[in-house]
């Protein structure tokens, strides 16, 4: 499996109006077989996001929001790591660099957020090999506003499962937060920033399978507590 | 429901005034056509789901919001967040899948709140977690921005 073609199917998937692909064709991505081949086993991101539905109540939450909850730690340490590497990276400039500096402060901002509310039942973070994407302003956006059409379409389709009431204003705060990432990135990357009349949402399936075809999450954690491990990707 | 709906109509008139009166050219006048479309979308959807009791279309006086680009942008900044706000405010009053349905909307008016500020260079995201408006806030706001009846 070549790294354009997956990276090309994950673009696919999150880019329902094409405008991605039609933007960024004539870019030279810095994927590459040989390096993508050197990774772990593929499936490695479906399988951390499928581990995260496990855990014991912390602070009183339901197992099911506790669930919820990890796989979103695991969107936003996805996130967090991704602007931070870009940040540190020096390759972006002017208002790219200044809205990767924003939403990267706001993307560690949930992480500690979801870390205090979970406590012991975090999950660890991942190890994460971005692959060049930030490395390159043009490959960067690209990549953010996959990202962030992905964490709104994931925050969406959680949303309602959630049991705790306080945890759901909290989720709703955070995935209209996504949403204008998402048209500032996309706003920057030239396209437009708001296509449709309603968003649509997308299940813990969908965005597992997708996140594992970037092979961006290269490790999995080890599960704190007494968590059962449930491999399921 | 009935918040929503007077959301949607305030956003519905803002921005059919605002491509007549405002001026806009460029990427502003995109954006505000691409908006108002969004806009009618959600009020057809809301007034469907309401059918009979969907209440009738208010007043509107907009003053100078609609009669510059400026004007027009900076209103148009404070009419998005508001409504976001108010969705998100009414997240835990709704059945599963009402909150559904506001979840398809809500991102909508925050990825146009997030565009109409990167169009004045604005930073698109200052906050990290958006705050929730009550009922009676979002009134205030939209009587602010130029609801007249309700």
């Amino acid at each position: 499996m070549g790294g354009e073609t997956t990276f090309n199917r994950f673009l696919a998937t999150v880019d329902r109006d094409g405008a991605l692909e039609e933007a960024g064709a004539e870019l030279d991505l810095a994927f590459s077989r040989k390096r993508l081949l050197g990774l772990t086993a593929a499936g490695a991101g479906a399988v951390l996001l499928a581990r995260a539905g496990v855990g014991r109540a912390a602070a009183g939450l339901s197992a099911t929001d506790i669930g919820i909850l990890n796989y979103a730690l695991v969107l936003e340490y996805l996130q967090a790591s991704f602007y931070t590497e870009a940040e540190r990276s020096g390759a972006l400039s002017g208002k790219t660099a200044q809205a990767a500096r924003v939403v990267g402060a706001t993307e560690r901002a949930h992480v500690k957020a979801f870390l205090k509310l979970l406590g012991s039942q975090a999950v660890k973070r991942p190890s994460f090999d971005f692959q060049g994407v930030t490395e390159q302003q043009r490959a960067f956006l690209r990549t953010a506003v996959a990202f962030e059409d992905l964490a709104v379409a994931a925050y969406k389709g959680q949303a309602p499962r959630l049991q705790s009431d306080a945890v759901l204003a909290a989720a709703v705060g955070i995935h209209s937060v996504e949403a204008r990432h998402a048209a500032w990135m996309r706003e920057l990357f030239g396209i437009t920033p708001a296509v449709h009349a309603f968003d649509q949402p997308a299940s813990r399936g969908q965005i597992n399978r997708i996140v594992a075809s970037t092979h961006f999450v290269v490790a999995h954690p080890d599960m704190k507590g007494t968590a059962k491990p449930q491999y399921t990707g | 429901m009935q918040l929503v709906l007077q959301l949607e109509y305030t956003q519905v008139a803002f921005y059919q005034q605002a491509l007549r009166d405002a001026g806009l050219g460029g990427e502003l006048r995109e954006f505000a056509q691409t908006a108002l479309g969004h806009e009618r979308q959600h009020l057809a959807a809301i007034r469907k789901a309401l059918g009979a009791e969907a209440g009738p279309k208010p007043t509107f006086d907009f003053g100078t919001k609609t009669r510059s680009p400026d004007a027009f942008r900076k209103a148009a900044i404070e009419l998005e967040d508001i409504a976001v706000a108010g969705y998100n405010g009414q997240a835990t009053n709704l059945t599963k899948a009402t909150l559904a349905a506001a979840a398809d909307i809500v991102s909508v008016e925050a990825r146009h709140a997030a565009w109409v500020r990167a169009l004045g260079g604005e930073v698109a995201a200052p906050d990290p977690v958006d705050e929730p408006m009550t009922a009676s806030q979002v009134v205030a706001g939209l009587q602010e921005i130029g609801l007249r009846t309700r």
